[in-house]
C-alpha cells in the first residue's frame, strides 16, 4: 500500500472512530419506547441476600415488575438508571399497587451478594427493589430473552422494562429517561 | 497549567484539595453532609449514591459507557479549548494543523465551570447531557471542588518523559534464580518487542488511525528491576530508595514467595500502581487502589470452598464444618476466605483446630481430630503429609461425608492422593480446566525466546505473558494522558480477557482482583488420575 492509500484508510478509520462519541456528546440519546412479547428463560438465579429465586416464576407472578440491567462498578448508565429506581420507589403512595423493582447484574462475576447489598444501600433502597446475579450462563440467558444481551459490560446500555401485569406485555424503553416520564410509563400500566 | 492559590474558600490550598477530593469521590460536602444534584432533568440523586468519580473516573479523564459521553475534567484538559476533532493535540500542535476546525468551548475559568455544574450551560453554549448531575452548591463548596479539578491530572505522572516510560518490577530475595528467570525473560523480551515497533514505527503507525493527537502516545518502555533484601519489614525503605534514584511510573509484575502486604502498602501510600504482581498472599481489600492483583489468592480458594458448600442442594454435608489448618501463609489465607465468606453467607461459626508448622497428621490424630467436632465436612488446609491418614479414614463408617483441600497448597503432589480418598475428596483449583489450558498458554511460548528451562507448571512466565497484554492495553488505552490514576481507570474498563492460568479475567472500575472464581475438582480413579471438574466456575 503507498503512503496515501494508507492516509485514506486512517481517515476512514478515523471516522468511523470519532463518528459515535462526537455526535452522542451533543445530545442524549433518544428515548424508544416498543411494546414486545418475550420469554422469560427458567433460570435460578441469586438476589442481595444470597436466596436462589426462579426467574420465570418471579417476572410473571402477575404483580406489576420493572427490570434493568446494570452492575456494581458501572459508570454513566447504571447510576442514572439506579437513581430512577430510587427516586420511583420515593414517589410511590402509601396505597400505590406493589411494585417488584428488579435489577439484573451483567457482571456476576463481581457482584456478589455482599456487592449487591451495599450498592442497594447506596442508593437507599427499601424494599420491593431486588438485585440479582447468578452463573454467567444464566444472565447471558436472561439478557438474550429481553433482547439485551452484550458480549462486553462496557457498551451495554440503557434499558428499562415494565411488564403491563393485565396483558403480560412488556415496554421496552431505551434510553434513560426523567422522573416524570418514567411516572408516566409507570401509569400507563396502572403501577401509580 | 493554572497558578495555585494560597487559600481556597478561607482554607489553606491543601487542606481544600483534601476536602475537594472527598467531594469529588465519595459526593461528601466539606460540612459532611452529602452533595445534592439533579439528573434527567428531575431526578434527585445524593452524592452518596453516585458523585463525579463515578462517571469522571478517578483520573477524570472519563469514559464512554452506553452510548453516553463522559468529558474528561483533569486540570490539564478543562484549560484548553476544547475541539471536537482531535481534542488530544497540545495548542502548539493544533497550530501546525493544515485545516484549523473550529472550537467546541474556550478553556474554562473559575466562573465558567461553577456555571457548567450548577446549570448543565458550557461557556460554549452548549447544554450537557441531562445524565450529567446539575449541583447544588454553595461557593465556598463550589471554590473547594473547582480547585480540585484544575489539580485533577494536570501533570504527567512521575517516570515520564516526552521518549520513555520508566517502569519496575520488584524481586525479593528468596525467589530462586529459575523462577526470577521465567518471569524476566519474557518481560525483556516483551521490552524489546515494544521499544523496536517505537524505533521502527514510532508516531507513524498511529499517524494514520488517530491522526497527529497519537504523536507522543508511543514511548519506549525501560525496565528496571529492584531486588529487595533482608527481612520484609524493611522492604518500604529499600523501595523508597530505589524510587528516589528512578522514579518509575508503575511496578510491572514483580515476584515473591511471601506476602505482598508491604510492597501492596508501599504503593498505596505513594500512589504508584503496581500491576498483577506474582503472588499467591495478596492484600484483600475492598477499597486499596493502587495495586492490581490476578487473583486473591489463596484466599479465594477458601471463600470457594465455603460459597460451593454452602450453595449444595443438599444441606447436610454443609452443617458442621471443620477447619484444619496447618500454621504458615497458606492455611492462614485458606482458612480466612472459608470463614470470612461462611460468615458473610450467615452460615455461622466454624470450628477450627490448628496445626503446628511441618506437624504431620496421622490416622489416630484425625481420628482424635473428628471424634471431638464430628464434622460433616473438613477443610483441610495441609500440604500432601495428610495423604496416608486420609487414605486410613476411607475406611472409617462414620468419616466425614466431604473432605476439601486445595490444589495449590498439595502442588504437584496432588496427583499422589490416594485412590480410596478420591471419592469425598474435593479440590479447589483456581485455574482453568486443565484440558482446556494448552490451547490458551501456547500464546505465552511467544515470549519465551532464551529461558534456559521450561517449567509451565509454575505459571510464572504463563502469569508475566498474561500480565504483560493487560500492560498493552493499558498504555493503548492512556494514549497521551499518561497519569497514573489513567493507567488504573483504563485497566478497569476492559472488556473480559482470555488469558493463561486463569479462566476468565474480568475488569470494572474499582475491581481490584480480575480472576474472581475458583472450581471445585475431583481426581479421576486409577494410576494416572485426572482432575474432573465437579463445579461451575464457582464465583457467588
Amino acid at each position: 500500500m503507498n503512503p496515501r492509500t494508507w492516509h485514506l484508510a486512517g481517515l476512514v478509520l478515523g471516522l468511523l472512530a470519532a463518528t459515535p462519541g462526537g455526535l452522542l456528546a451533543q445530545a442524549p440519546p433518544p428515548i424508544k419506547r416498543t411494546v414486545e412479547s418475550y420469554t422469560v428463560p427458567d433460570v435460578t438465579l441469586v438476589n442481595q441476600d444470597g436466596a436462589k429465586v426462579k426467574l420465570k416464576a418471579m417476572l410473571e407472578s402477575g404483580e406489576p415488575v420493572i427490570v434493568d440491567f446494570i452492575f456494581g462498578t458501572c459508570t454513566t448508565i447504571c447510576p442514572v438508571l439506579s437513581a430512577g429506581y430510587a427516586n420511583l420507589q420515593a414517589k410511590l403512595p402509601p396505597g400505590a399497587p406493589k411494585v417488584h423493582l428488579v435489577s439484573i447484574s451483567i457482571d456476576p462475576e463481581n457482584d456478589t451478594p455482599k456487592v449487591m447489598r451495599d450498592y442497594l444501600k447506596r442508593y437507599r433502597a427499601r424494599p420491593g427493589w431486588d438485585f440479582f446475579t447468578g452463573q454467567r450462563e444464566d444472565i447471558d440467558k436472561a439478557m438474550r430473552a429481553f433482547n439485551a444481551y452484550i458480549p462486553n459490560k462496557m457498551s451495554h446500555y440503557p434499558l428499562t422494562l415494565i411488564r403491563d401485569p393485565k396483558t403480560g406485555k412488556w415496554i421496552r424503553i431505551f434510553g434513560l429517561m426523567s422522573s416524570s416520564e418514567f411516572v408516566a410509563e409507570c401509569r400507563k400500566v396502572g403501577i401509580l | 497549567m493554572k497558578a495555585k492559590p494560597k487559600t481556597v474558600a478561607g482554607l489553606p490550598a491543601d487542606k481544600a484539595l483534601a476536602l475537594g477530593e472527598r467531594m469529588y469521590r465519595e459526593g461528601i460536602l466539606p460540612s459532611g453532609e452529602p452533595m445534592q444534584s439533579v439528573v434527567s432533568g428531575d431526578v434527585p440523586v445524593a452524592g452518596t449514591a453516585f458523585t463525579c468519580v463515578s462517571c469522571h473516573v478517578r483520573s477524570g479523564l472519563g469514559t464512554f459507557e452506553g452510548g453516553v459521553v463522559t468529558l474528561p475534567t483533569n486540570g490539564t484538559k478543562l484549560g484548553r479549548t476544547r475541539y471536537r476533532k482531535y481534542p488530544n493535540l497540545s495548542p502548539e500542535e493544533r497550530k501546525s494543523l493544515r485545516v484549523q476546525t473550529p472550537a467546541a468551548r474556550p478553556p474554562y475559568t473559575d466562573a465558567s465551570l461553577a456555571h457548567v455544574l450548577r446549570t448543565g450551560l458550557d461557556p460554549g453554549g452548549r447544554e450537557l447531557n441531562p445524565v450529567m448531575p446539575r449541583y447544588d452548591l454553595k461557593d465556598p463548596d463550589m471554590a473547594i471542588l473547582v480547585h480540585y479539578l484544575w489539580s485533577l491530572s494536570a501533570q504527567l505522572s512521575p517516570g515520564v518523559d516526552t521518549t520513555t516510560l520508566r517502569v519496575a518490577t520488584v524481586i525479593t530475595d528468596e525467589v530462586s534464580a529459575e523462577d526470577q528467570e521465567a518471569m524476566l525473560v519474557p518481560m525483556n523480551n516483551f521490552v524489546a518487542r515494544h521499544n523496536a515497533h517505537a524505533s521502527v514505527f514510532g508516531t507513524r503507525m498511529y499517524m494514520s488511525i488517530g491522526g497527529q493527537e497519537m504523536r507522543g502516545a508511543y514511548r519506549k518502555l525501560a525496565l528496571s528491576v529492584w531486588r529487595l533484601k533482608g527481612p520484609s519489614d524493611t522492604w518500604a525503605s529499600q523501595l523508597g530508595a530505589h524510587l528516589a534514584k528512578e522514579p518509575v511510573f508503575a511496578l510491572l509484575g514483580g515476584i515473591s514467595y511471601g506476602d505482598w502486604k508491604p510492597i501492596h502498602t508501599f504503593c498505596e501510600s505513594r500512589r504508584l500502581p503496581c500491576l498483577f504482581p506474582i503472588t499467591d498472599f495478596p492484600v484483600i481489600s475492598d477499597t486499596d487502589w493502587y495495586t492490581q492483583y490476578f487473583s486473591k489468592g489463596y484466599f479465594q480458594e477458601g471463600q470457594a470452598a465455603a460459597r460451593y458448600l454452602r450453595g449444595l442442594e443438599d444441606p447436610a454435608p454443609a452443617s458442621r464444618v471443620l477447619q484444619i489448618i496447618q500454621d504458615g501463609p497458606e492455611g492462614r489465607d485458606l482458612s480466612a476466605g472459608f470463614r470470612e465468606t461462611w460468615q458473610e453467607l450467615g452460615a455461622g461459626a466454624v470450628k477450627e483446630i490448628r496445626l503446628g508448622q511441618g506437624e504431620t497428621v496421622s490416622l489416630a490424630s484425625l481420628r482424635t481430630m473428628l471424634q471431638q467436632e464430628k464434622p460433616t465436612a473438613v477443610l483441610l488446609w495441609t500440604a500432601a503429609g495428610t495423604f496416608d491418614a486420609l487414605d486410613g479414614l476411607a475406611d472409617e463408617v462414620d468419616r466425614p461425608g466431604v473432605v476439601i483441600m486445595s490444589s495449590r497448597q498439595l502442588g504437584t503432589k496432588l496427583y499422589a492422593l490416594p485412590e480410596k480418598a478420591r471419592a469425598f475428596t474435593w479440590i479447589t483449583y483456581p485455574y482453568r480446566d486443565p484440558k482446556d489450558e494448552p490451547a490458551v498458554s501456547r500464546y505465552a511460548n511467544s515470549l519465551l525466546a532464551g529461558l534456559s528451562r521450561h517449567k509451565p507448571e509454575t505459571r510464572i512466565s504463563t502469569r508475566t505473558y498474561a500480565l504483560l497484554q493487560l500492560f498493552q492495553a493499558g498504555l493503548i488505552e492512556m494514549d497521551r494522558n499518561v497519569y497514573r490514576d489513567n493507567l488504573l481507570d483504563r485497566l478497569g474498563m476492559q472488556r473480559d480477557h482470555i488469558l493463561p492460568d486463569f479462566l476468565r479475567l474480568s475488569f470494572g472500575p474499582g475491581q481490584r482482583y480480575a480472576s474472581k472464581g475458583c472450581y471445585l475438582m475431583q481426581l479421576s480413579p486409577g494410576p494416572e488420575p485426572k482432575l474432573v471438574r465437579k463445579s461451575e466456575w464457582v464465583v457467588h
